[in-house]
C-alpha cells in the first residue's frame, strides 16, 4: 500500500505541475492585460490622452513587461514557496486577503454537500438494489429524474422559503447579522453550520438523484454474483454480507468520481450562490476575468484545480483500499 | 445407512414476466449418510434450483408447491424442516455451510475478487467453529493442506486471482469444509476445470467424503463422472426426475430413452471413426413445457396417442430402480 501511495502521489504532484501551466497559459488568452485595463480606468473621462508609452510605464510598474516564462516562475515560486498568490491589481491588495474567506466557504460548502452527497445515496442506493422492483424503488427513481430536472435555484428559491416559514431560518448568507463581521469562533462555526446545509441541501440534491441510480445499478449487479451467493451459502449473517461483499465494490464508482463532483459542485455554486446570498468563490471568479485581474483568477482556478486533483487522488488511495486487485496491478 | 435428506415432491415456480414457469415438479430423491448422489441432466432440468431450494438461495420470486417436503436430519439428529426455517434466521445461517456446503462451478467467481482466501475461510471457520481469529487462520491452514495445497501458510494471505484454477477449486473445497458440513452439494464442480485436473478434484472429492462421512449430492451433465464419483444417481430431464436407482445398474442397463441417449452421446475411444451421437433435438424452454410425457417431442420410441397425452408414473421394474416411462408399464406396452 505505501508504493501505491507514493506512485500515485508522485503522479498528482507531476498533475499539479502540469495544471499550474494550462492554468497560467489560459490566464495569457484573453487579448490584452491589466495595464490597458488600468489606464483605462484611471484616464477614460479625464480628457488626458493616454499614449503607448504611458501603458507600457504602467505595465513596467506591475512587471507585466517581463518574459511569460519568467512571469510564470515568479508566479509559482511564489505559490510554492511563500504561498503568496500575488497582487490583485483591481482591489489594489494582495490576492490572499481577497479570495481569503471566501476560500474557507467555499471548501466549507463544497466538503459539506459531498459528504451529505455520499451519506445519503450509497445506504439509499444499496437500499434501492436490494429492494428491486417494490413501491420505494420505484419511489426513489421517480426522485431521481425529479431530482435531476430540477433546476437548481428553483429548489434554492422553494427550500428558502419553507426554510424560513418552518425554521425560522434567516434568508440568505452564510452567517446571521451578528457572526457576520465578528472573528472566528465555537459560536461563529456553529452558525455556518446552521447557515449551511441549506446550501448543502441544494448543491447535493441533483448528485444525491444521480449517484443513486449509480450505486442501484452496480449494486444490483454485484448481487446477482455468485460470489454473493456462495457467501449466503456459507451462512453469513445477511447485513454483513451485503456490506462485505457487493456493495464494497458497488460504490466503486461513485469514489472515483469524487473529483468531477467537486467540480460539477463549483460549477453549480454560483447561480445557487446568487439564490442564496452567499460570497463564494465562483461569483468573484467571473468578476476578476471581466477585470482581466488575472492574479486573482488564476489564483482561484488553480485552488479549484488542486482541490480535483487532490480528491482524484484521496480516490485513488479509496479505491486501492476498496479492491485490492488496482494496487496489485492486475 | 440413515437417511439424512430426503425431498419429497418438490415443486419449483417461478412469476415471469411470461407467467408462471414451473422448471421443478414432484421431484423426490434422498440422500444417505456417506454416500453420493449424483443428479444427471442437461442445462436447465432443474438440477441447480433443486438444491438452492435446500437453503433458501432462489431468488425471490420462487415458490415452493404446497406438497414440497424437505426433511433434513442435523448432526446432532434433530429433524428439520428446510422449507419452513425462516429467513434470516439463525437456524436457517446454521445449516447454509455448517449443515449443508455447497461448491460451485466456476471456483473463480465463487470467491470474492477483493478478500484474501483466508479471510474468507476464517470468516466461515469464525461463524461456524466459533474459533477466534489465530486459532481460525491456524485451521484455514490445515485445511488447505488437507486439500493438497501446497504452502499452504503462504497460500492463505493470497488472492483469488493468484491461484490457478484447478488450486481455486481446492482452495473453494477446503473453503465449504472448514465450516463442517455434514452435506455437501458439488453443482458441477468440475467442469469448469481441464480434464486432468478434473480427475485429481474427483479424487479429492471422494477421499474427503469417505475421510469426513459426508452425505453428498453431486450435480453434472456428465454421466462418465457420475461412474467415477456416485453410488446413487437421479436423472433429470425438464424438472422431473425420470429415472433413478444405483448407479452402476442405470449406467449400465438404463431404462429411460433419455438416460439411454445420455449414454450413447458419451464419446468412446473404442469407436473414433463413429460419428457422435447426440440426443436429438432441443431441451424445450421451460415456458413451453410439454403434455404428457416431457421426453416424448425428443423420443425415438414414444407412443403415439399415449406419450403425449398422459405423464407416466414411476414404475419399478429392476428392484432399486425406478423409471418414469410408459414403455415400462403394463399399459403402455400394450399401446405400443
Amino acid at each position: 500500500m505505501l508504493r501505491f501511495t507514493l506512485e500515485r502521489f508522485a503522479g498528482m504532484v507531476v498533475t499539479m505541475l502540469l495544471v499550474s501551466v494550462m492554468v497560467f497559459l489560459i490566464m495569457e488568452i484573453p487579448p490584452g492585460d491589466y495595464a490597458d485595463r488600468y489606464a483605462f480606468r484611471k484616464y477614460s473621462g479625464t480628457g488626458v490622452n493616454v499614449t503607448e508609452a504611458d501603458i507600457e510605464a504602467i505595465r513596467r510598474d506591475l512587471g507585466l513587461d517581463q518574459p511569460m516564462l519568467l512571469r510564470y516562475f515568479d508566479w509559482i515560486g511564489g505559490i510554492v514557496l511563500r504561498g503568496d498568490f500575488g497582487q490583485a491589481f483591481a482591489f489594489e491588495t494582495s490576492v490572499a486577503k481577497v479570495i481569503g474567506d471566501k476560500v474557507w466557504l467555499t471548501a466549507g460548502i463544497l466538503f459539506a454537500t459531498l459528504l451529505l452527497t455520499y451519506l445519503v445515496s450509497i445506504p439509499v442506493g444499496i437500499y434501492a438494489a436490494v429492494r428491486r422492483g417494490s413501491a420505494v424503488d420505484y419511489g426513489l427513481t421517480v426522485f431521481s429524474y425529479l431530482g435531476l430536472a430540477l433546476p437548481n435555484f428553483l429548489l434554492a428559491l422553494v427550500m428558502l422559503y419553507f426554510a424560513n416559514r418552518w425554521f425560522g431560518a434567516d434568508i440568505g448568507g452564510l452567517f446571521s447579522d451578528q457572526y457576520r463581521d465578528a472573528p472566528w469562533s465555537l459560536a461563529k462555526a456553529w452558525d455556518m453550520a446552521k447557515h449551511l446545509w441549506l446550501s448543502a441541501v441544494v448543491l447535493a440534491w441533483s448528485a444525491v438523484a444521480y449517484q443513486i441510480q449509480t450505486v442501484r445499478a452496480t449494486m444490483s449487479d454485484e448481487l446477482n454474483k455468485l460470489s454473493v451467493t456462495a457467501a449466503r451459502a456459507r451462512g453469513v449473517p445477511e447485513l454483513k454480507l451485503l456490506v462485505k461483499y457487493p456493495a464494497r465494490l458497488a460504490i466503486n464508482p461513485v469514489v472515483s468520481t469524487i473529483g468531477f463532483d467537486v467540480n460539477r459542485i463549483f460549477s453549480e455554486l454560483p447561480i445557487v450562490a446568487v439564490v442564496l446570498g452567499l460570497t463564494e468563490l465562483g461569483e468573484l471568479l467571473l468578476k476578476a476575468y471581466l477585470d482581466l485581474d488575472m492574479n486573482v483568477a488564476g489564483a482561484i482556478l488553480l485552488l479549484l484545480t488542486f482541490a480535483i486533483v487532490f480528491m482524484n487522488f484521496l480516490s485513488d488511495l479509496l479505491l486501492g483500499w476498496l479492491d485490492p486487485r488496482i494496487k496489485l496491478g492486475v | 445407512m440413515s437417511k439424512m435428506l430426503s425431498v419429497e415432491n418438490l415443486s419449483i415456480s417461478f412469476r415471469t414476466d411470461e407467467g408462471v414457469i414451473t422448471p421443478v415438479k414432484g421431484v423426490s430423491f434422498t440422500v444417505e449418510k456417506g454416500r453420493t448422489l449424483g443428479l444427471v441432466g442437461e442445462s436447465g432440468s432443474g438440477k441447480s434450483i433443486s438444491t438452492k431450494a435446500l437453503m433458501q438461495l432462489l431468488p425471490g420470486t420462487a415458490r415452493l408447491g404446497a406438497a414440497s417436503r424437505m426433511i433434513y436430519t442435523a448432526k446432532d439428529g434433530q429433524q428439520i424442516s428446510l422449507g419452513n426455517l425462516r429467513h434470516g434466521s439463525k437456524e436457517l445461517r446454521r445449516i447454509r455451510g455448517g449443515e449443508i456446503g455447497m461448491i460451485f462451478q466456476e471456483p473463480m467467481a465463487s470467491f470474492s475478487p477483493v478478500y484474501t482466501i483466508g479471510n474468507q475461510m476464517m470468516e466461515a471457520i469464525m461463524l461456524h467453529r466459533g474459533l477466534k481469529k489465530r486459532e481460525a487462520r491456524q485451521f484455514a491452514i490445515g485445511m488447505l493442506n488437507k486439500v493438497g495445497i501446497s504452502n499452504a501458510a503462504a497460500r492463505v494471505d493470497q488472492y483469488p486471482h493468484e491461484l490457478s484454477g484447478g488450486m481455486r477449486q481446492r482452495a473453494m473445497i477446503a473453503l465449504t469444509l472448514s465450516a463442517g458440513p455434514a452435506l455437501l452439494i458439488a453443482d458441477e464442480p468440475t467442469t469448469a476445470l481441464d480434464v486432468t485436473i478434473q480427475a485429481q478434484v474427483l479424487d479429492l472429492m471422494r477421499d474427503l467424503q469417505r475421510e469426513l462421512g459426508m452425505g453428498m449430492i453431486f450435480i453434472t451433465h456428465d454421466l462418465g463422472v457420475i461412474a467415477q464419483i456416485a453410488d446413487d444417481v437421479a436423472v433429470m430431464y425438464l424438472g422431473t426426475i425420470v429415472e433413478r436407482g444405483p448407479a452402476k445398474e442405470v449406467i449400465r442397463n438404463p431404462q429411460h430413452p433419455y438416460t439411454q441417449g445420455l449414454l450413447d452421446a458419451i464419446p468412446s475411444l473404442d469407436h473414433l471413426h463413429d460419428r457422435l451421437k447426440p440426443v436429438p433435438g432441443d431441451i424445450p424452454s421451460p415456458t413451453a413445457r410439454p403434455g404428457g410425457c416431457p421426453f416424448h417431442t425428443r423420443c425415438t420410441q414414444a407412443i403415439a396417442g399415449t406419450c403425449e397425452v398422459h405423464e407416466p408414473p414411476e414404475t419399478s421394474a429392476i428392484p432399486g430402480c425406478a423409471v418414469r416411462c410408459w414403455l415400462h408399464t403394463s399399459q403402455g406396452r400394450s399401446a405400443a
